[in-house]
């Protein structure tokens, strides 16, 4: 049989599915970097985001784990050690003491991504407290609470801004994978950092004041107290080192030269450095002596934590401290915001989720194949709708890579309930082929196509609503029904009316 | 083709049909007629008492939903939840290959914070977000937006996929059918799951605007043979898309109803869109093929449409 025009365009369409999806990767070795540490040894070294890890000083890396016990073996410590990285871009040389400064992950198996619900991640939903936003606003926001992600260190965040049907303005953050304890904090705390004596402010969070905050090594450090417990719980303090602005140091200075020396501590003055978090006291420091009247540009944050054990605590203030560093760093939100939706799923739950849509996927395959059987006894034509089938699928697939889609599960729901309504439209041209002999073959298959059509264009219009119906978060369910019934109509079924033509001539 | 083989029973058949098609199609387009009324008056009964149309689940009415991985015993947690949190509900979660359970997921209408520290004041260990646990939780006026807008969604669905019917048939009885065939689709599953007492989900509202068009090809199948073909008697047009309908149907619901074996081990919206469009089909072979085929077949009998 001669393969027709449009059985190629099939054939060609699906060979680019097939390139968007990149199945072969399953077969690539080595770890991805998914981000570089900004300014670091490991970023001048000429490691950068997207390149793939092979091997370090000559090991074989296969994996993850093979990443890891690497690199402890290496044992970093202060003293500069030389690393050799392969990668696909090159081979890399480090100095340095300190462990790379990247994150790496396994190398994805495909370009398809699935969604968090499936993989395991944050979703946040925030939107703005007591007002809306305009758009220009919303891209502030979102280059602000991306920074501020960024510099506590967490990469690979997705932050889109949404609107929804009512016009409403959300911006949803997303982080795959681990999730950070403290998450909730981080996006919505509006981090209004002020530091107070009296009730005159010395310096605020953000790069006006802080000219830098010091996030490790010795100038930031967690100490607990040895011989404690009891009833009261465990408790730590943290310290970082912070660097003023001339102006914010010079305001220090004219604050301090007022104050009177305490009168029961006389090795510090009257007032205390009060630093305050979203108008809550976060710690009152007291400011010594030798300070008054001074420009002192390098002042010292400190800071409680505490717990149930002494891990807890130490955890706690490491935490708090982490926060803090942020705040001082990247200033605070211009809005109060209001977290009205966060969804923390565990890779773990996923997996098991997906394993069984797999399965489901094939179970909906086979009893499709047999009833088709069953009801035509025709080898030929069971194959044919099978292959159509899988080829709508594939196509989604496909498309959803391209467009980098992240298939949740409403997404896949959509593929499998689009294998329904592609199978409809098969019978459909069957039918009406093998009827009607008063009538030309061509006439039939027209017919119907009118058919097909008219239950195309209403599924299109049933789901179009969804794109902005609760803010998207059904959108993965219309995107993919859509792109189905229109690889569908577009590329399957006439490629399929095409084979049935001549089968029936 | 092999048709030839059956050509005689099939005529016989088709006969018949006619005959008894003839007489009763008024009877069988009464019968689902019914069914609509009362699923009406019972949606109405629910209405008042409950203030809505159906039972919201936390993603529509706010709430929070925790899952807790692992074989966690139901037992020992339902008891003292309930009498904190008396809208308490679990599902077990199950890994379909090895039948053993994953997970657990309790949702409330409560806050998450305090549903967690319940749960981990029973359980005896602490829950943490993305290691052992998943939790969801969402605001109750962002809920009641999401609900107010996919409630408008379905009816903007509805009417686009009106605006499709009367563009393709260009008549309005016809179209009409059609349309009030969907109508009835989205109904009756409705009541169903109201009946069963089942919560809905968001994602079992956008099951419902997939509902729309994905009942309505069978319409169409039966709408354009009936009117726009002349080459056969009426009756055999509307038997053939009968029998070539309920078959689509047919593998439809072949698409969807698996899922209900692997049930507990779906995500939730999973389990909803496919519990929704299989009531849908089911309805659909009702609502097409004695509602919609009654009033073609009147329709065309007084159009003197053979």
């Amino acid at each position: 049989m001669k393969i027709g025009l449009r059985a190629w365009i099939l054939i060609i369409v699906l060979f680019l599915a097939l390139l968007a999806i990149a199945p072969w990767k399953t077969f690539e070795e080595g770890v991805l970097i998914k981000s570089v540490e900004a300014n670091s040894s490991a970023f001048e070294s000429g490691l950068r985001q997207g390149q793939i890890i092979s091997s370090i000083d000559g090991q074989k890396v296969s994996s993850f784990e093979d990443f890891s016990t690497i690199i402890s073996q290496k044992n970093y410590s202060g003293e500069n050690i030389k690393t050799t990285v392969l990668t696909n871009q090159g081979e890399f040389i480090l100095f340095s003491g300190k462990t790379p400064e990247i994150t790496v992950s396994e190398i994805p198996n495909s370009n398809i991504k699935t969604g968090l619900d499936l993989s395991g991640g944050s979703r946040a939903l925030v939107k703005a407290q007591d007002r809306e936003l305009s758009s220009s606003e919303m891209n502030d926001l979102k280059y602000i609470i991306a920074n501020r992600l960024d510099v506590y260190g967490i990469s690979n965040v997705q932050i889109s801004s949404i609107s929804d049907l009512s016009g409403k303005n959300f911006l949803s953050v997303e982080i795959p994978g681990a999730t950070p304890g403290d998450l909730k904090d981080l996006i919505s705390s509006q981090g209004k950092f002020e530091a107070k004596i009296g009730d005159e402010i010395v310096f605020i969070g953000g790069e006006r004041d802080v000219e830098s905050v010091s996030q490790g090594g010795q100038d930031a450090v967690v100490s607990c107290p040895p011989n404690q417990g009891g009833s009261g719980g465990y408790f730590c303090q943290f310290r970082f080192g912070i660097y003023l602005s001339p102006e914010a140091a010079q305001r220090h200075a004219d604050i301090t030269k007022n104050l009177d020396v305490n009168l029961t501590n006389p090795d510090y003055l009257s007032e205390t450095l009060d630093l305050y978090l979203d108008d809550k006291l976060v710690s009152s420091l007291l400011i010594g002596v030798s300070l008054k009247g001074r420009a002192e540009t390098q002042i010292s944050i400190e800071g409680p934590g505490t717990g149930s054990t002494l891990d807890e605590a130490g955890k706690s203030a490491q935490q708090e401290m982490k926060k803090l560093q942020t705040i001082l760093k990247t200033g605070s939100l211009p809005y109060k915001l209001e977290i009205v939706k966060l969804d923390t799923i565990s890779p773990s739950l996923g997996e098991s989720f997906t394993k069984n849509i797999i399965l489901l996927g094939l179970i909906v395959f086979i009893i499709i194949s047999v009833i088709l059987f069953v009801k035509y006894r025709k080898i030929k034509i069971t194959l044919a709708v099978i292959m159509t089938m899988f080829s709508e699928a594939f196509i989604t697939l496909g498309v959803a890579a391209l467009i980098s889609w992240n298939l949740d599960a409403p997404s896949i729901a959509g593929i499998i309930a689009g294998l329904g309504t592609g199978v409809n439209d098969q019978i459909v041209i069957i039918d009406e082929s093998v009827s009607n002999k008063g009538i030309s073959l061509r006439e039939r298959i027209k017919r119907a196509l009118f058919i097909i059509f008219g239950a195309f264009f209403t599924i299109v219009a049933a789901m179009l609503p969804l794109f902005w119906a609760g803010a998207g978060m059904l959108r993965g369910f219309a995107i993919t029904t859509i792109i189905g019934v229109t690889a569908g109509v577009l590329i399957t079924r006439p490629a399929f009316a095409e084979l049935i033509r001549k089968m029936g001539e | 083709m092999e048709e030839n083989k059956n050509e005689k029973p099939t005529e016989e058949k088709r006969k018949r049909f006619g005959f008894n098609y003839n007489k009763h199609y008024k009877i069988l387009f009464f019968i689902p007629i019914l069914v609509l009324l009362l699923s009406l008056v019972y949606l109405g009964i629910f209405y008042s008492k409950n203030g809505d149309i159906i039972y919201k689940d936390v993603s529509l009415s706010g709430g929070t939903s925790i899952t807790i991985n692992g074989e966690i015993d139901q037992g020992l947690l339902e008891a003292p939840l309930k009498e904190k949190f008396p809208d308490v509900s679990f599902t077990s979660l199950t890994d379909i290959t090895t039948g053993k359970q994953v997970g657990l997921q309790i949702k409330s209408s409560a806050a998450s914070a305090e549903l967690k520290i319940a749960i981990e004041n029973i359980l005896g260990y602490g829950l943490k977000e993305g290691e052992n646990s998943s939790t969801e939780s969402q605001g109750a006026s962002l809920s009641k937006d999401f609900y107010n807008q996919l409630i408008i969604a379905l009816v903007i669905s509805f009417v686009l996929m009106s605006v499709v019917i009367f563009v393709m048939f260009r008549t309005f009885i016809p179209s009409a059918a059609v349309i009030f065939a969907v109508f009835a689709d989205i109904v009756m599953p409705l009541a169903l799951i109201n009946i069963l007492g089942i919560k809905l989900s968001a994602a079992g509202i956008a099951a419902f605007l997939m509902l729309v068009g994905y009942s309505v090809d069978t319409d169409i199948l039966l709408t354009s043979r009936a009117l726009k073909t002349k080459d056969e008697p009426l009756n055999a047009r509307i038997f053939k898309a009968f029998k070539t309908g309920s078959f689509m149907t047919l593998t439809a619901l072949a698409a969807v109803l698996p899922a209900f074996f692997i049930v507990t081990g779906l995500p939730d919206s999973f389990r909803q869109i496919f519990l929704i469009l299989s009531f849908g089909l089911f309805a659909d072979l009702v609502n097409t093929w004695m509602t919609n085929a009654g009033i073609i077949k009147w329709y065309c009998d007084k159009k003197g449409i053979q």
